[in-house]
C-alpha cells in the first residue's frame, strides 16, 4: 500500500489511503470515527441503510492489522455509533477481535458517540498520552501535540473548472485530525467554522485521500 | 357533443384536440350536466387532474365566471401544494362537488385514513394534458392512484384530454377501461412556420444564436407580443442578456424559466396575459396550458428536437382555432437548419411524434405501498391485483412486488438485521395483512410524496429578496467575487450560508451562466428520420440559403450524402490522430451510449482510442491507430458485451439510484423539522449504492435503477433497433481529410470523456503536480 509521509511534532507518520495513520517508530496504528453500527441506529428511525457497514469496517480493520501487525491500535473515538450498534457486532466478530487483542494492544479512546458504552474485555480511556503526544477524540487545552478525530474532515478542491470533495487528513502545527474510518459516514469541510475554530484557517497541511494514494497539499 | 354522448352512455373517453380548441371545457360538460340534474349533490362528484399548479389555478379562474353567470349551485375548489392547511382541512370535512388538483395532491388524498369515504361517490375523473402523463414516473404514480379511486368508487368514469398525438390508441389503453372511446378533433388551420432568413453566416456548431441577435430583435419589433422559446435555462439567460445589450428601442423584455422564484414567474405570466410586455424569453416552463391570448408570434431558437414539442410551442401564439399560429425558427447551427426544415415539412404532413409508453418504475410502486399503509391496514393480494390493473404495471411480477413490500418494511436486505425496526408489519393472525407500525410514519410519507426529483438546488438572495434556485454544483465552482447571470441580471457571488447564496448586483462584463444538467432532450426518432430523408433530397438544396447549399454540395463532392436508410461512416487522419465519424441521427442519449461502447470495442482491438464526442446526429471517435474493422464491430454484440460496463463507469445508474432511493422512501429528502441539504442526500445515496452494489447486487432498487437507465438515459431500445440492422447499411468512406459534414462535430471536441472516478484522480494529480512545480520540490512518494 502506498502511503504519504507526514511530519508532525517532529515525528514521522504514514497516512494510508484506507484512512488509517501509522506511527512507525512505535509500531502504532491509529484510526478514528469508525461509527460501527450506524445503519442500525438509522434503522431505528426507519431509515434503512444497507446493514453491511459493521462487517465492512471490521474487515477493513482486520486487513490492516494482518498487514502491519502493530503493537498498538489506538482508536481516537467513536468506535461505535450508539448504544444499539454493539448489537450489530456478531459473536464471530467478537471472537476475531479478541484474537487480535492477543498481539495488539487495543487503546479505545471514548468519543461523544460511544462515551457511555462498554465492551467486555476492552480497556477504554478519555485520552491517552505518549511522550509529547496526546491522543483524544476532540482537542483539549494543552501544550502537547494532539492527534484526534471527531470532525471527519474533507476538502473542497476547485481545479480547472471542476469541484470535487475528498476525505482528508489535516493538521496545523499542534493539532492533527484524522478522517473517518467508517463506511456510511459523511464529512465536514476543513474550512468550516467547526474545524476552523480548532485549527485556524492558515498554514494547514491537507492530505486528500485518493483511490489508492494519499496526496499532499499545503494551503495558505 | 360526441364526447358528451360517449360519456353519457358509460364510456371512458380520451379527447384529442389541438391547443386552443377549448378541450378543457369539453371535459366538464358531463359532470356539470349531472350536477344540475342531481340538484344538491352531496360530496365530491368530479376530480380534475392538471399537470401544473398554475394550470389548476387557471381552470378555477375560467370556471368562476360562467358558473356565476349561470347561477349554478355547484361548488368547486382547487387543492395543490400551495393550498393552506386550513383550507385543506375544510375541504376534507366538506368536500366541494368539483376538486381541481395535481397527481401529487391526489396521491396525498389517497393516503388519508378516510380516503375511501371521501371518494366513494366520485363519478368522474378528468385528466387534462394527458399526453404529458404518458411516459414518465408521474404517469406511473397517477395510474396507480386512478386505480385506487376505481376501487373506492367502481362506477367512476375516466375522461382524458390530450393534445393531438400519433399513437392515440396508446393513450386510450393507458387510461380507459369501460367501453373505451376516442374522440378526435383535427387542426383545421395549419400554423405558419418559417425559418429566419438570416444575412449572417450560420455557425458550424454551437447553440447560442448570437449571429442572428439583431434579426431576432427586428422580429420582436414587428409583432405586438412575442415569446422566444429556447431549449435550456442557460440559453434563456444568454438570449435575454444579448437582447438587452441591443435594446435601443427600450422594448419591455422579460425572462421566464423553471428556476426563477415563483413570484417572479407569476409576475411575468401576469404581464404576459395583460399584454404589458413586448417579449418573453422562455423555456418549456411556458409551454403548457395557460392561455395568453395576445401572443402574436413564437420564435423558436435552437433545434426543435421533436414535432409534438414544436407544435405545442407554436400553439402558444394566436391561441384560438380560426387564426393560424405564427412562428419563426432560428437554427443555431447548420445541422439545426436541416432539422428545422424537416420539422416544418412534417408539420405540413401532420406527421406527429409517437409517445412511447414505458413499463412502470418499481420505486413508484414502493412509494404507493407506503401511501397505502398510511391509509390503513391492507391485504397484499388485493393491492397487487389493483396495481396490475394500471396499464404501466400490467406486467409487474408478483415476486418483484413482494420485494417492494420488503423494501418498505425494512429496506429489503437479504441480511435480516432490522426485524425489530420495521416500518410496516404482518399481522400475526393473517400473514397477508400489513399495517403501519406507527402513525408517526405517515408524516414521513407525506413530506416525501412525488416523483419529481430536482438536482440539489440553493436559493439565491439579492439583499432580502429571493431570486430563485440555482444548482449547487454551479455555486461550488464559484469563488467569492465571481459574477454570473441569473434572472437576467449580472450578479456577484458573495457568500453561501445555510443553503442561501448571497449575491449583489455587479457591473462585470465577464460572467458565467449557470448550466442545468437536466432536460437535455434527444432528437425524436420521427424527426431524425425526416432529417435523414431531407438531407438525401438533393433537389431541395437550391431552395436553402446559399451557405447551406454550398456546405451540402461540397460534402457530396468530397465525400458522400447518405441515403435515407444508410449509415455513413467517414474515416480520415487529422493532426497525429485517426478519426472515425458515424452519422447515426440516433439522438444524443443513444449516440453517447454508442460512443462509449465503440471506445471499448476499439480498445479491445488495440486501435488505441483516445476519446469520443456525440451529438444528436453523429459520433466522432479519435484514436492513435487506424480503425480497420468498423463493420465487424458495429452490431448488437457490441451492446451486449459492454453495456454493463458503460452504466457502471459513467455513474449513470448511481445517479438514478439517488432518485430511486428517494422516490421509494428508502432515504428521505425531507425529515419533519429538518431540511436535508441536497449534498447530504446525494452523499448518503452514493454510499448506499456502493455498499449495496458490493454486498447485494440483486437488490430491488439496483434493479430498478438499472431499468430506469435503460428506459430513460441511454435510449436502449432505439440503439438496439439501429444496431440490429446497421452492419448491412454502412457506407464506409475513407478520406484524406475532414469532410464538410464532419466539421460541426469535430468542433465539439473539447469535452472530457473521463469517468468520475478517473476525473477525481486526474484533478488531484494535476493539482499536485502544479503545486510541486510551484514549490520547486520533488514528489515525496
Amino acid at each position: 500500500m502506498y502511503y504519504q509521509l507526514i511530519n508532525f511534532g517532529n515525528e514521522e507518520f504514514h497516512a494510508y489511503p484506507n484512512k488509517s495513520l501509522y506511527w512507525k517508530r512505535l509500531n502504532t496504528l491509529i484510526v478514528s470515527d469508525l461509527h460501527i453500527g450506524k445503519s442500525i441506529s438509522y434503522a431505528r428511525n426507519k431509515q434503512f441503510l444497507p446493514p453491511y457497514d459493521t462487517k465492512e469496517i471490521l474487515n477493513k480493520i482486520f486487513v490492516s492489522l494482518d498487514k502491519i501487525k502493530p503493537s498498538n491500535l489506538i482508536i481516537v473515538g467513536d468506535l461505535l455509533h450508539d448504544v444499539f450498534s454493539a448489537l450489530s457486532i456478531k459473536d464471530q466478530d467478537y471472537k476475531n477481535l479478541s484474537q487480535y487483542t492477543k498481539n495488539t494492544n487495543f487503546i479505545w479512546i471514548k468519543g461523544n458517540h460511544d462515551k457511555n458504552i462498554q465492551i467486555e474485555g476492552f480497556k477504554n480511556f478519555t485520552n491517552y498520552k505518549i511522550g509529547k503526544f496526546l491522543f483524544t477524540h476532540m482537542p483539549i487545552k494543552t501544550s502537547l501535540f494532539q492527534i484526534c478525530g471527531h470532525y471527519h474532515p474533507k476538502v473542497k478542491i476547485v481545479h480547472r473548472g471542476k469541484t470535487i470533495f475528498k476525505t482528508s487528513f489535516v493538521h496545523n502545527e499542534k493539532i492533527f485530525i484524522l478522517p473517518s474510518f467508517g463506511i456510511l459516514t459523511g464529512g465536514l469541510d476543513v474550512y468550516s467554522k467547526q474545524i476552523s475554530d480548532v485549527l485556524g484557517k492558515n498554514n494547514l497541511s491537507i492530505y486528500p485521500v485518493g483511490q489508492d494514494k494519499v496526496y499532499k497539499f499545503k494551503l495558505k | 357533443m360526441q364526447t358528451f354522448h360517449h360519456v353519457r352512455t358509460g364510456s371512458d373517453v380520451v379527447v384529442f384536440a389541438p391547443t386552443g380548441a377549448g378541450k378543457t371545457l369539453t371535459g366538464f360538460i358531463n359532470p356539470i350536466d349531472d350536477l344540475i340534474k342531481f340538484k344538491k349533490f352531496k360530496g365530491l362528484h368530479t376530480l380534475y387532474i392538471s399537470p401544473l399548479k398554475s394550470l389548476a389555478n387557471d381552470i378555477v379562474r375560467n370556471l368562476e365566471k360562467p358558473f356565476k353567470e349561470l347561477d349554478l349551485n355547484i361548488s368547486f375548489q382547487v387543492r395543490t401544494g400551495d393550498t393552506t392547511q386550513y383550507k385543506k382541512q375544510k375541504q376534507k370535512q366538506k368536500p366541494p362537488n368539483i376538486l381541481i388538483t395535481t397527481p401529487e395532491s391526489l396521491a396525498l388524498l389517497n393516503s388519508y385514513e378516510n380516503a375511501k369515504e371521501f371518494f366513494h361517490n366520485l363519478k368522474y375523473i378528468i385528466i387534462d394534458e394527458i399526453h404529458t402523463f404518458l411516459d414518465n414516473k408521474r404517469a406511473d404514480l397517477l395510474s396507480l392512484n386512478i386505480e385506487r379511486l376505481q376501487t373506492f368508487s367502481p362506477n367512476l368514469q375516466r375522461i382524458g384530454l390530450s393534445a393531438t398525438l400519433k399513437n392515440k390508441q396508446d393513450a386510450k389503453k393507458w387510461l380507459c377501461r369501460k367501453k373505451p372511446k376516442i374522440v378526435s378533433y383535427e387542426n383545421s388551420v395549419l400554423p405558419k412556420i418559417k425559418i429566419l432568413e438570416s444575412k449572417e453566416r450560420i455557425p458550424w456548431s454551437g447553440h447560442m444564436a448570437t449571429y442572428s441577435i439583431n434579426e431576432i430583435y427586428k422580429e420582436i419589433m414587428k409583432s405586438k407580443l412575442t415569446i422566444i422559446f429556447v431549449n435550456t435555462r442557460a440559453q434563456a439567460e444568454y438570449m435575454f442578456k444579448n437582447l438587452w445589450l441591443i435594446n435601443k428601442k427600450k422594448l419591455k423584455i422579460a425572462v421566464h424559466h423553471g428556476s426563477l422564484e415563483k413570484n417572479l414567474r407569476l409576475k411575468v405570466e401576469n404581464n404576459l396575459s395583460k399584454g404589458l410586455v413586448d417579449c418573453v424569453v422562455a423555456t418549456s416552463s411556458l409551454e403548457l396550458g395557460l392561455d395568453y391570448g395576445d401572443v402574436e408570434k413564437i420564435i423558436q431558437v435552437g433545434a426543435p428536437k421533436g414535432i409534438n414539442r414544436l407544435l405545442q410551442r407554436v400553439g402558444r401564439s394566436n391561441h384560438n382555432l380560426n387564426t393560424p399560429s405564427k412562428a419563426i425558427l432560428v437554427p443555431t447551427n447548420r445541422f439545426e437548419f436541416i432539422e428545422a426544415k424537416a420539422a416544418i415539412e412534417e408539420i405540413k404532413k401532420n406527421n406527429l411524434d409517437k409517445i412511447d409508453l414505458k413499463e412502470g418504475s418499481f420505486d413508484v410502486v414502493a412509494q404507493h405501498i407506503f401511501a397505502t399503509a398510511c391509509a390503513g391496514q391492507f391485504d397484499i393480494n388485493d393491492l397487487y391485483k389493483e396495481i396490475i390493473k394500471a396499464y404501466p404495471y400490467k406486467k409487474l411480477k408478483l415476486n418483484d412486488f413482494k420485494q417492494l413490500i420488503n423494501l418498505i418494511q425494512d429496506g429489503g436486505y437479504v441480511l435480516k438485521n432490522y426485524d425489530q425496526f420495521k416500518r410496516i408489519f404482518q399481522l400475526r393472525e393473517n400473514k397477508n395483512i400489513y399495517k403501519l407500525v406507527n402513525r408517526r410514519e405517515t408524516r414521513k410519507y407525506r413530506m416525501n410524496v412525488g416523483t419529481i426529483i430536482e438536482n440539489p438546488m440553493l436559493k439565491i438572495k439579492l439583499g432580502t429578496k429571493t431570486l430563485g434556485n440555482i444548482e449547487e454544483v454551479f455555486i461550488q465552482n464559484l469563488s467569492q467575487g465571481d459574477s454570473f447571470i441569473f434572472a437576467g441580471q449580472v450578479l456577484e457571488f458573495q457568500s453561501m450560508k445555510n443553503n442561501l447564496v448571497q449575491v449583489k448586483r455587479s457591473k462585470s462584463l465577464i460572467s458565467k451562466i449557470p448550466s442545468y444538467s437536466g432536460g437535455r432532450m434527444p432528437l425524436s426518432t420521427n424527426l431524425a428520420n425526416s432529417v435523414r430523408a431531407l438531407l438525401a433530397k438533393s433537389n431541395m438544396w437550391e431552395s436553402y440559403p446559399e451557405q447551406i447549399t454550398e456546405w451540402l454540395k461540397r460534402q457530396k463532392n468530397i465525400s458522400k450524402i447518405p441515403k435515407k436508410d444508410e449509415y455513413l461512416v467517414e474515416q480520415f487522419p487529422r493532426k497525429k490522430n485517426f478519426y472515425t465519424v458515424i452519422y447515426t441521427f440516433a439522438g444524443w442519449h443513444a449516440n453517447q451510449t454508442l460512443g462509449f461502447l465503440l471506445l471499448r470495442g476499439f480498445k479491445e482491438l488495440n486501435y488505441k482510442p483516445l476519446g469520443f464526442v456525440a451529438n444528436d446526429y453523429a459520433i466522432v471517435l479519435w484514436s492513435l491507430k487506424e480503425v480497420k474493422e468498423i463493420k465487424t464491430i458495429l452490431n448488437l454484440g457490441l451492446l451486449d458485451k459492454h453495456l454493463d460496463n458503460y452504466l457502471e463507469e459513467t455513474s449513470i445508474v448511481k445517479r438514478l439510484f439517488r432518485d430511486n432511493a428517494i422516490i421509494s422512501c428508502l432515504i428521505e429528502r425531507r425529515l419533519p423539522g429538518i431540511e436535508k441539504t441536497g449534498k447530504q442526500v446525494l452523499f448518503s445515496s452514493d454510499l448506499i449504492y456502493t455498499v449495496l452494489k458490493k454486498n447485494e447486487p440483486d437488490h430491488i432498487l439496483l434493479k430498478s435503477s438499472y431499468e430506469d437507465a435503460k428506459k430513460n438515459m441511454i435510449d436502449y431500445d432505439r440503439l438496439r433497433e439501429i444496431l440490429k440492422k446497421i452492419d448491412k447499411k454502412i457506407i464506409l468512406n475513407k478520406l484524406t481529410c475532414i469532410s464538410p459534414l464532419a466539421v460541426p462535430i469535430i468542433l465539439e471536441i473539447n469535452r472530457e470523456n473521463l469517468s468520475k472516478k478517473e476525473t477525481d484522480e486526474y484533478i488531484l494529480e494535476d493539482l499536485e503536480n502544479e503545486i510541486l512545480k510551484e514549490a520547486n520540490v520533488l514528489s515525496i512518494n
